[in-house]
């Protein structure tokens, strides 16, 4: 944070270059992102962007609750999508645990379906903000309309619209509520319709394609360097996709394409997320058949999983449970363990310590939108400062899991 | 109030990589920061085209204090190198560092170490040698301290020196908070009139 102390080659004054300070309170720069940069005319000469400003210290915090409470704190970093952090925190305890294996089938199939829904609502709000950044205003109700659809999907499920906190270790926080699958179907039916205006929007639009075509043009090996992952690497042509390297709950049952285009600028990134949208769907459509049969959504453990509140009233030992889990949470046998789910931004991962006790030791995120944002630097000289707001838009950073 | 942690007892689970359960998909490494340089150049000549990720862990009272964590990650980048990298394949390689010990640099080898490395630098204090611009990045740049490290408070050390409300109190009334006037007496005279007048 805080560049107060200019580093010496910045403020180097050679020719007419001068320093802009881009930010931190600059719209387009979706959050808090400041940009150091060192400009002739409106051309960017090197670009240095300072983060921090929304450092809350989670990963400490985490250390000091229970590991129970991690994934509360794990969708407060990517408040975008909610689900997928909150799957990843979970499934890397469930794998230090070894209860992997038991979280039965309709909890997993609900856990993809959350994580689906998550990516599509959070790819809405970066198309929207995307298409704000380069003057296209409309599109943004079109895809907060269809987030909001999601929304009240989570909250029926959860509880809450932006945390709902229902992807919990052993499993999910009760079944999904009476109606919810109707509304569900809705959503499934409004889609494709609803993607065909955004793209009749967007993706023909010679001014929007004036602007994205050839600008921040990322090669695949440069992305590779930087540790780009996600769609901003599959728009650089390399199919690098978690739920197909990594398998992890199940995704290997589910039908579905790895959209990749080769030509790394930021119209690929557009159609790579845009295409990767409708594939969400597509897991959906199959999450929803998988749903149809009912079973339990939680593991019959009940040193992980707190018994159903109505039993508590009539089993000593379900009382004793719930109050165990809620006073000392549980205990996780000593390891350390590295997983990764494919969130919407790229691979977001969880590399967790136990020391057996009944908190993390350490809790390390791999924040896929630091490692996308930091590309900036190699891609931004030489561009125009009109085109940088083009290139943040792109890479969609998230600056709750930037900065954490 | 510092961590009241302990670290994971030397020779458990996570300690040689050989008694180790395989609880996931990554091979481990474990190597001296002497050689981690060395090791880490023969990997990315191996095909380990990607660091996912570079962090650190504070084994406070073990020694060494701490360790480095790099993630590497082999895949093929594009649709003719399938063949020849196989399919994709993580590494964790750990590298123990006691305290005041500067680690070299990867950020030559991979870009993106550069901001991981600071990051490391900031909230855990250790250093990295030949880094090009090696500055705090989450922290104030006049922050002292390291705040992930185990003996950092967790309020910080300002609000350290204050004693904190206890918890084993009714009322944060009893603790003293309010300047509003509300008082544990004034409370009870509140409820006294209160009671009077019904």
């Amino acid at each position: 944070m805080s560049t107060t102390p200019l580093t010496p080659e910045i403020v180097s004054h050679e020719g007419n270059a001068m320093v802009l300070s881009m930010g931190p309170q600059h719209p387009s720069t979706h959050g808090v992102l400041q940009i150091m940069l060192e400009i002739e005319g409106e051309t960017v000469l090197t670009a240095e962007p300072e983060i921090g400003y929304l450092h809350t210290g989670i990963e400490k915090n985490m250390e000091n609750l229970f590991w129970s409470h991690g994934q509360t704190n794990a969708e407060r970093m990517d408040y975008l999508a909610p689900s997928s952090n909150a799957l990843c925190y979970v499934l890397a305890v469930e794998k230090l645990l070894g209860v992997t294996d038991q979280i039965p089938e309709r909890a997993v199939h609900i856990r993809v379906l959350n994580a689906e829904l998550s990516r599509i609502a959070s790819h809405c709000v970066w198309l929207g903000t995307h298409g704000i950044d380069l003057g296209a205003i409309s599109v943004f109700f079109y895809c907060f309309d269809l987030r909001e659809n999601i929304l009240d999907l989570q909250e029926a499920a959860g509880g809450a619209r932006m945390h709902p906190n229902y992807i919990r270790v052993g499993g999910v926080n009760g079944d999904l509520p009476d109606g919810y699958a109707d509304r569900l179907d809705a959503l499934i039916a409004k889609f494709p319709g609803r993607m065909k205006e955004l793209r009749g929007l967007l993706q023909a639009n010679p001014i929007f394609q004036d602007r994205t075509i050839d600008v921040g043009v990322l090669s695949a090996a440069e992305a590779v360097q930087w540790s780009v992952t996600g769609p901003a690497l599959r728009g650089s042509g390399v199919a690098y996709d978690v739920r197909k390297a990594f398998p992890y709950c199940g995704y290997d049952q589910y039908q579905f394409d790895v959209p990749t285009r080769a030509e790394g600028d930021a119209y690929a990134r557009f159609l790579v997320r845009l295409d990767e949208m409708e594939q969400s769907m597509r897991i959906i459509r199959q999450a929803r058949e998988k749903l149809r049969t009912p079973g339990p959504y939680a593991i019959d453990d009940t040193k992980i999983f707190a018994p159903p509140k109505e039993t508590i009233v009539l089993s000593m030992e379900a009382l004793i449970h719930h109050f165990k889990i809620v006073s000392e949470g549980f205990r996780v046998p000593p390891g350390d363990v590295y997983q990764a789910v494919e969130g919407p931004r790229g691979e977001l991962a969880y590399y967790l310590v136990s020391n057996g006790e009944n908190r993390p030791y350490r809790v390390r995120t791999r924040p896929p939108s630091m490692y996308n944002l930091q590309s900036l630097k190699g891609i931004a000289p030489g561009n125009l400062i009109a085109d940088l707001v083009v290139m943040i838009g792109s890479l969609d950073p998230v600056f709750g899991e930037v900065d954490r | 109030m510092p961590s009241t942690q302990t670290p994971p007892i030397a020779g458990t689970a996570i300690d040689p990589p050989g008694v180790r359960p395989a609880i996931d998909d990554a091979a481990i490494e474990v190597v001296a920061p002497a050689d981690v340089r060395a090791r880490l150049e023969t990997l990315k000549a191996e095909g380990y085209s990607m660091l996912l990720d570079l962090g650190a862990v504070d084994y406070l009272g073990r020694t060494p204090r701490f360790e480095v964590v790099y993630h590497l990650l082999k895949m093929p980048t594009s649709a003719a190198s399938v063949a020849q990298v196989g399919r994709p394949a993580r590494l964790r390689v750990r590298c123990g560092c006691a305290e005041g010990v500067t680690l070299p640099t990867v950020s030559d080898l991979w870009k993106s170490a550069d901001w991981a490395e600071r990051e490391v630098f900031d909230l855990f204090g250790i250093a990295f040698d030949g880094h090009p611009d090696l500055r705090r990045i989450q922290m104030p740049h006049d922050w002292e301290g390291h705040p992930l490290r185990k003996d950092y408070p967790l309020r910080g050390p300002a609000r350290e020196r204050s004693p904190r409300p206890a918890f084993g109190l009714k009322s944060n009334v009893q603790a003293g908070t309010p300047p509003t006037g509300r008082t544990l007496e004034a409370l009870q005279e509140q409820i006294k009139k209160a009671r009077e007048s019904t």
